[in-house]
């Protein structure tokens, strides 16, 4: 079972310069600290969760210039110079992002340990492209895994964002 | 009686003021907690991690059996930023080994600690515990923690387990068969020898895992200057978590535990009020509980006199007990209703060390020791007529409990349930089943949703395959043999009373208006024309949610006590309303439906409501939490109980001041009047500002309050059954064996809903899980017990391109009783297996025997493949 040759703590810390929901941040971690890590140890940014730590279940999924990304697999040296959006900055002054108001509405979600990662990845869909069916929702959706609801409330949720997006554009 | 009228679809705006009773309670008002959870604001027990707090990791056997012959924790100590490495020795001197909650006749539960010492059981046993300054120090430090193994044969199969020569987990049983019985109900020998036909069929369902998105986790904080103990944790039940944590997390010495005990006056009379309250009118009922259970497990291991001894002296001689609080939950399925040996091991850690300890699994443990459930081996004979009538059923049922027992809900109160569950809502004649547990070297065996719904799937698997054998139709053999409306009263030849709640043929009778059963055969023509076949599966079911006030005298005699919820109504005295809780919510939105309950019974706004739970210095007492679908029923009838107590009495003050008769006083949005004058009206600020004016404030749960009641809603309440029909058509792709879902339809009666929208969700997601347990999902293991899916890679949880939508259709019973809400929070999971696999073997013309069809299985039934 021991092999100390392999298991040494690596030490050292480096310091991670970037923009996290608008602000920009100078954070120091451990070298080999994933950027779900940083996002909730060092930052306290908590609305990021953590499922698996495998890249499955998208649980931490974030948006990491303009891209939807498991935050669990991205180390946070990666992420030096780049703008990073949680969970936390998608309400702007307290007013509901489309898709959080539109999950509230379809009853999107129940114990919502999941919420946070398809929230993220429907935003960084619909900002890609707001013209999507429910096929592309769902094959989008597709590398997030809820255990509740079955993910028609989730789907519905996001049909209804696609709507008002489109009505507001 | 009934209304079968379709879909609610209304919503409700939670800011709209309550208008007097019954404005919210069956509209889908939208979730209070939403107002965290979907802004990253929810506080699961991995958010908080309080200064200086250490963190844990867990050494685990890579063998599935073993003997453990050494372990040298020297080079993990020296890792800079490890605190302590505990290991199975240690815990042995630390702690107290679990003892057994629930005694069945015949039923050997083993002593355990929560630390192995001598022998690892399964691939996870965790034989040692390392705590360091950062969670990936106290990972990189339990590999090196060098641990020696004698390896044993490990069992991987039922058929292994009953193999008598093979090699005892626990040794004390002598083989791996830890509990088998039979029951008789009417004359079966003659039943089945008069009957025309007999036809046996067997049916295996393998492991599943109920794999809630986040995984299990505590935080145990102990108070530098006081010593005082404080828990966070992802749990179902709170007070279970904080009994088990005082009575095993220490071991004190039992001499002086009693001593402190006798010389605390406070202490004694404080422990002989509460049993005197809790036997009460109950003693009669504890009394019928059966000792012979006891009696056997003490002759197979006579330590657990002496430790439940100690652990109950231990248990009084103190009252500073852990103060356990729950937040947010992500999911149990109740995997989270058990005490993980983690949770224990942790809390020794900390008491001994003396420093606050976080522990969160990672998704390779959980799959590994999160929980397990359902492994079942099922051998049905039903005896029937040439018509077609049912008349006789012979059960044999093997359970896989894996290595360590369930703590405190598992493998024997399943079967328990299952034995009184079998025989369905189908008019038996005669009615037996033996029932083992075999202990193999797998996790453990916990409740997963619907824990007992292998009796559904296997009876309803059997039912078709009676009806196929006759040339019956799947709905046709149901109507025939199912229970309805010129039955009642009737009873289960099991027990259980059966009254008009038991809509499951009503169900079964609108299920077949809705599935468009004369497009049926276009259908089929349709799937051949495109390389596919097409099939379509009924499966009925009715579930004790909470059943009938008998219902689980039925299954454990004596225990009835257990099940009672407690809940209490407040209102400050600056007039906010709170309703305290047992329950635990941790997905099912109770903060959303009590508040409707109790909005609703008090004439305010939903957000007037505080829901108080989960901590449990303030959170009434039970010891289960949130489980078997009891939120809606049992919790949610306490609660109106309460709300209307409540109501009661903050009405009476009123009509004081209003100086008017209580029954001419009404409550509409928060203003209390006489009816008719709403300008003359008080709010609930102003009627608990004359209350501390008057001097009448009273002590209630957590200070001093202008109003407090308390009330319970007993296993005597008004229960009831929730009952429904799925219908599942699938569509099989003949080359490839892949199996497509076109439609789903669930009809469901739990009597009149409290929020649509929550059952609606509650349906659909017990669905998705029935559909992954049969499509995707297998908690695999070899022949000797190696896991074989450790990871999301081999575990399969179906995603939104797997999952369908899915139909629900509502029928709303009224019970004869006043409480009538019924649960849905298993339904889905019940009924799901045994549609989908009906609706297989229809599409496929072979006997489906297996719960498991992945798309190689599907073309080895067909033929198209030979089986390895």
């Amino acid at each position: 079972m021991s092999d100390s040759t392999t298991h040494v703590a690596i030490g050292g810390d480096i310091t991670i310069g970037c923009t996290v929901n608008g602000e920009a941040v100078a954070v120091q971690v451990p070298v080999r600290t994933s950027l779900s890590d940083m996002l909730r140890a060092a930052l306290g940014l908590t609305g990021t969760h953590l499922g698996c730590e495998h890249g499955v279940c998208g649980a931490c999924t974030i948006i990491v210039d303009g891209a939807a990304v498991r935050s669990c697999l991205m180390l946070a040296a990666q992420a030096e110079g780049s703008d990073i959006r949680t969970i936390e900055g998608l309400a702007v002054d307290g007013r509901w992002h489309p898709v959080q108001t539109a999950m509230h509405d379809h009853h999107g979600f129940q114990c919502a340990f999941c919420a946070p990662g398809f929230m993220m990845t429907a935003v960084a869909m619909l900002e890609d492209d707001p013209n999507r069916s429910e096929q592309e929702i769902r094959e989008e959706l597709g590398g997030n895994l809820c255990r509740c609801t079955g993910y028609e409330s989730i789907v519905d949720g996001v049909l209804a964002a696609v709507a008002t997006l489109r009505g507001a554009s | 009686m009934t209304s079968p009228e379709t879909h609610h679809t209304g919503t409700f705006d939670t800011a709209t003021q309550g208008s007097g009773l019954g404005a919210f309670t069956g509209t889908s008002v939208k979730r209070v907690e939403d107002h965290r959870l979907l802004v990253g604001d929810g506080r699961y027990v991995a958010d908080v991690v309080p200064p200086g707090c250490l963190h844990a990791a867990f050494v685990r056997s890579p063998f599935p059996h073993a003997r453990l012959t050494g372990i040298d924790t020297s080079e993990a100590t020296r890792l800079p930023g490890v605190v302590s490495v505990i290991t199975g020795s240690d815990i042995e001197e630390l702690t107290n080994p679990f003892l057994p909650f629930l005694a069945l006749p015949g039923l050997y539960t083993p002593l355990y600690h929560s630390l192995s010492s001598e022998r690892v059981r399964f691939v996870g046993d965790p034989v040692a515990l390392v705590v360091a300054s950062s969670r990936a120090v106290a990972e990189d430090a339990a590999e090196l923690v060098d641990v020696t193994y004698e390896v044993l044969d490990g069992i991987g199969t039922i058929d292994r387990a009953l193999d008598p020569e093979s090699e005892p987990i626990w040794p004390r049983a002598k083989n791996n068969l830890l509990y088998d019985r039979t029951t008789d109900h009417g004359d079966v020998e003659g039943v089945f020898a008069d009957a025309d036909h007999v036809f046996t069929e067997t049916f295996r369902c393998p492991r599943q895992s109920n794999q809630p998105m986040e995984t299990r986790g505590i935080l145990v904080e102990v108070d530098s200057v006081t010593g005082a103990v404080s828990v966070r944790a992802a749990t179902q039940a709170p007070h279970m978590l904080r009994w088990q944590i005082a009575a095993y997390a220490r071991k004190e010495s039992g001499p002086q535990s009693i001593r402190s005990f006798l010389t605390n006056p406070e202490r004694r009379g404080a422990f002989l009020a509460a049993a005197k309250a809790f036997v009460g009118d109950k003693g009669e009922a504890l009394q019928s509980s059966d000792s012979t259970a006891m009696q056997h497990q003490l002759k197979t291991e006579p330590r657990t006199a002496l430790q439940m001894v100690r652990t109950g002296a231990q248990l009084l001689g103190r009252d500073d007990y852990p103060h356990v609080d729950a937040d947010d939950i992500g999911g149990g399925f109740g995997a989270k209703g058990s005490v993980a040996r983690e949770e224990i091991a942790v809390a020794a850690a900390a008491l001994a060390i003396g420093r606050s300890i976080q522990w969160i699994e990672d998704r390779m443990e959980n799959l590994m020791d999160g929980g397990q459930a359902r492994e079942e081996e099922l051998t049905l004979s039903i005896a029937c007529d040439a018509d077609g009538t049912v008349r006789g059923l012979d059960v044999d049922l093997v359970l896989d409990q894996g290595a360590y027992p369930g703590n405190p809900v598992g493998a024997p109160i399943t079967v328990r349930i299952m034995e009184v569950m079998q025989p369905g809502a189908y008019r038996f004649e005669a009615f037996r089943q033996r029932s083992r547990i075999v202990a193999t070297n797998k996790g453990k065996y916990v409740a997963y949703r619907g824990p007992w719904a292998n009796e559904t799937w296997a009876r309803e698997r059997m039912i078709n395959v009676v009806a196929r054998r006759l040339g019956l139709s799947q709905t046709e053999i149901r109507r025939k043999n199912m229970y309805g409306d010129e039955d009642w009263p009737a009873a289960m030849l099991t027990g259980p009373a059966l009254d008009v709640t038991c809509s499951v043929r009503k169900t079964l009778e609108r299920a077949e208006e809705l599935a468009d059963l004369d497009r049926l055969d276009a259908l089929r023509a349709d799937a051949v024309s495109r390389g596919k076949r097409l099939g379509i599966g009924f499966a009925s079911y009715h579930e004790a949610a909470p059943g009938p006030p008998d219902y689980f005298e039925h299954v454990n005699p004596g225990t009835s006590a257990l099940l009672d919820q407690p809940a209490t109504a407040s209102v400050s005295v600056d007039g906010t309303i709170q309703i305290w809780t047992s329950q635990m919510p941790h997905g099912q939105s109770h903060e959303t439906t009590y508040a409707q309950l109790a909005a609703d019974q008090l004439g305010v706004a939903i957000e007037d409501i505080e829901l108080v739970y989960g901590d449990t210095s303030r959170a009434p007492f039970d010891l289960l939490g949130t489980g078997g679908s009891r939120g809606g029923p049992v919790g949610g009838g306490a609660v109106r109980k309460v709300g209307r107590h409540l109501r009661s009495v903050v009405v009476a003050k009123a009509a004081d001041m209003l100086e008017a008769s209580v029954d001419d006083v009404t409550i509409e949005r928060g203003n209390i009047h006489v009816a008719g004058v709403p300008a003359r009206g008080l709010t609930y600020a102003e009627v608990a500002a004359r209350v501390v004016a008057d001097g009448e404030t009273v002590d209630g749960r957590d200070g001093t309050y202008a109003f407090s009641v308390d009330d319970t809603y007993t296993s005597a309440g008004d229960g009831g059954w929730s009952v429904a029909t799925h219908v599942c058509w699938v569509e099989v792709d003949v080359e490839t064996g892949i199996v497509e879902i076109p439609r789903y339809l669930v009809v469901e009666d739990c009597g009149p809903i409290i929020n649509p929208a929550i059952v609606d969700g509650q349906v659909r997601g017990g669905v998705a899980q029935g559909i992954g347990a049969v499509l995707y999902e297998r908690a695999a293991y070899d022949e000797q017990a190696n896991p074989q899916a450790s990871t999301y890679m081999d575990y399969l949880i179906p995603t939104a391109t797997e999952i369908p939508r899915i139909e629900v259709d509502h029928m709303e019973t009224l019970s004869p009783g006043e409480n009538d809400h019924r649960g849905v929070g298993e339904g889905g999971m019940i009924g799901a297996p045994a549609a989908i696999t009906n609706a297989i073997e229809d599409a496929i013309g072979v006997t489906v025997n297996d719960q498991h069809l992945p798309p190689y299985r599907i073309l080895e039934l067909m033929g198209i493949i030979r089986p390895d």
